[in-house]
Order: structure tokens, then sequence, then C-alpha cells
């Protein structure tokens, strides 16, 4: 099949259902050839995106589904994230406490702070009552089949 | 069992604990690199080395386990020490601004030989 090609998963809001995601993730890499420092990028990249989705877009709680689309194609990996959870627009997320003098940095805001250095776009939509969050790598993919593990 | 799969494996140079990690660690996992080191720890380790060398790639999960449990440690007069980090591991480090806020040797061999 021709790129782009796209595969689809649907996770649970729940920490245990992240490992679904990274799988799918690497036998895409795996597929296309996807150089393993663009991989490891956009797994971190992704992590943080979908762990913030699990942890903030449903504050009344419940089971929810969050929808991914992966979309390999000749010049990289885009994901498409979507949740019917609240609004959230990660350009909109408040920059990082700035650490105080001889203390050890905060944790807060290093996901997102990391994630736009780790990816080449962050795109954000409202559709309805979802969010959509595109995470775009760009990097050269060869055809399918071309991964290193299939020799 | 994957390649990216987070292990983890202690071991003892004199009075300091070793614990080489290796593989992914995110939001999957972090929580068990925190219980591993909380037993560590509960067990009565007062030095905990943590070898980085075969991590492949660690999120801000991570970090946080990692920032909670060296700011627990030093409330207790207990440390923890890191070594190893290389390659996307270190970058990641670096672009959180983090290889500062936490005691970081080169090798195994040079941070025994500071401990």
């Amino acid at each position: 099949m021709p790129l782009p090609q796209t595969t689809h998963l649907i996770i649970r809001n729940d920490v245990t259902e992240l490992p679904a995601l990274t799988s799918a993730m690497e036998r895409v890499a795996a597929e296309h050839g996807m150089p393993e420092k663009s991989l490891f990028q956009l797994q971190v990249a992704l992590d943080e995106v979908v762990s913030n989705v699990i942890k903030y877009a449903w504050p009344e709680g419940g089971t929810h589904e969050i929808e991914i689309h992966i979309a390999a194609r000749h010049d990289g990996v885009e994901v498409e994230i979507i949740d019917d959870g609240r609004m959230f627009d990660p350009h909109d997320a408040p920059q990082r406490d700035k650490p105080q003098a001889a203390q050890r940095p905060r944790p807060g805001g290093l996901g997102l702070q990391m994630t736009k250095q780790l990816v080449d776009r962050i795109g954000y939509t409202r559709l309805g009552n979802r969010n959509h969050t595109t995470l775009t790598k760009l990097c050269a993919l060869g055809p399918p089949g071309s991964g290193r593990t299939t020799t | 069992m994957n390649k990216t799969a987070l292990r983890m494996e202690d071991s003892h140079a004199g009075s300091v604990c070793i614990l080489s990690i290796g593989g992914r660690i995110d939001s999957a996992n972090a929580a068990d690199l925190l219980d591993r080191l909380n037993g560590l720890f509960s067990s009565g380790e007062k030095t905990i080395l943590l070898d980085f060398k075969e991590v492949l790639y660690l999120t801000s999960a991570a970090f946080r386990v990692l920032l909670v449990v060296t700011d627990e440690a030093e409330r207790n007069e207990a440390r923890v020490v890191l070594c190893g980090l290389a390659g996307q591991a270190r970058e990641l480090f670096e672009m959180g601004g983090l290889l500062e806020a936490f005691t970081v040797h080169g090798s195994r061999e040079d941070a025994l030989g500071r401990l």
C-alpha cells in the first residue's frame, strides 16, 4: 500500500492503555523505516499529550474513549488524538514555573515544554464537542516494508 | 516482552545500591520505578545509584518520579545519584533543563569512584 497509510486505534482513559499506543507506534515505525531517534521523540511527545488527556480531560471521572490516528507519510508521521473531554488547546498551556534559586525545578508544565521541542508541529482544533490535537514529526520514510526489522 | 519495555535490576557495590534501568520510562510504567525505589529505601538503602546506560527514552512522568524520590531521599539523609546518561536520554534531561537538578556522574565506574 502506498503512503500515506493510516493506523487507527481507540484506547480508554487509563494509563494502563498507553502501551497499546506505544506498540502501535513501534509497528508503524518498523514498517516504514522511521529513524529511531524520530520515533523516540514522537513517543515522548505522545506520552505527554495523551497522559494529559487521561489526567485532565474528564474532571468528573468515568470511562471515556480516546481515538488515535497515526498517519505515515513520505515526509514524516502525524498523529491525531481525539477526545470529547473539556476543551484544551496545548498552545494555551501555562508556561512552566521558573525554578527558585537553589531549589530543585518543579515538574509542572515540563511535559508540554518538552513536547514543543520534540515535534515539528502541534495542531489543535475543537470540532463539535471534541478536541483534535495533532503532533507532526518530520522525517524521511521509506515505502512500507522498508523498515530495518523486516530485513 | 519487547526491547523498549522497562527493565530494572539491582545489585550492590559496597554500601551503594545500583539500580540498572533499561528500555523506556513513561506514564504507563513510571509508577513501577517509583515503587522499586521506595522499596529499596524502605529496606534501608542510603545511597542509590541509578544507571541509565540502557535507557532508550524517558518522559516527564519519569522526571516527576526522580524529582520526588530525590527530595524524599534528602529529607531522610539518603541520596539518589545518576550515571550512564547518554544519547537520547541525556538529550531529554537537557531539554527539560534537569541535568543540574540531580547529582550526575559519567559512567558507573566514575560514579562508584566518587561515592
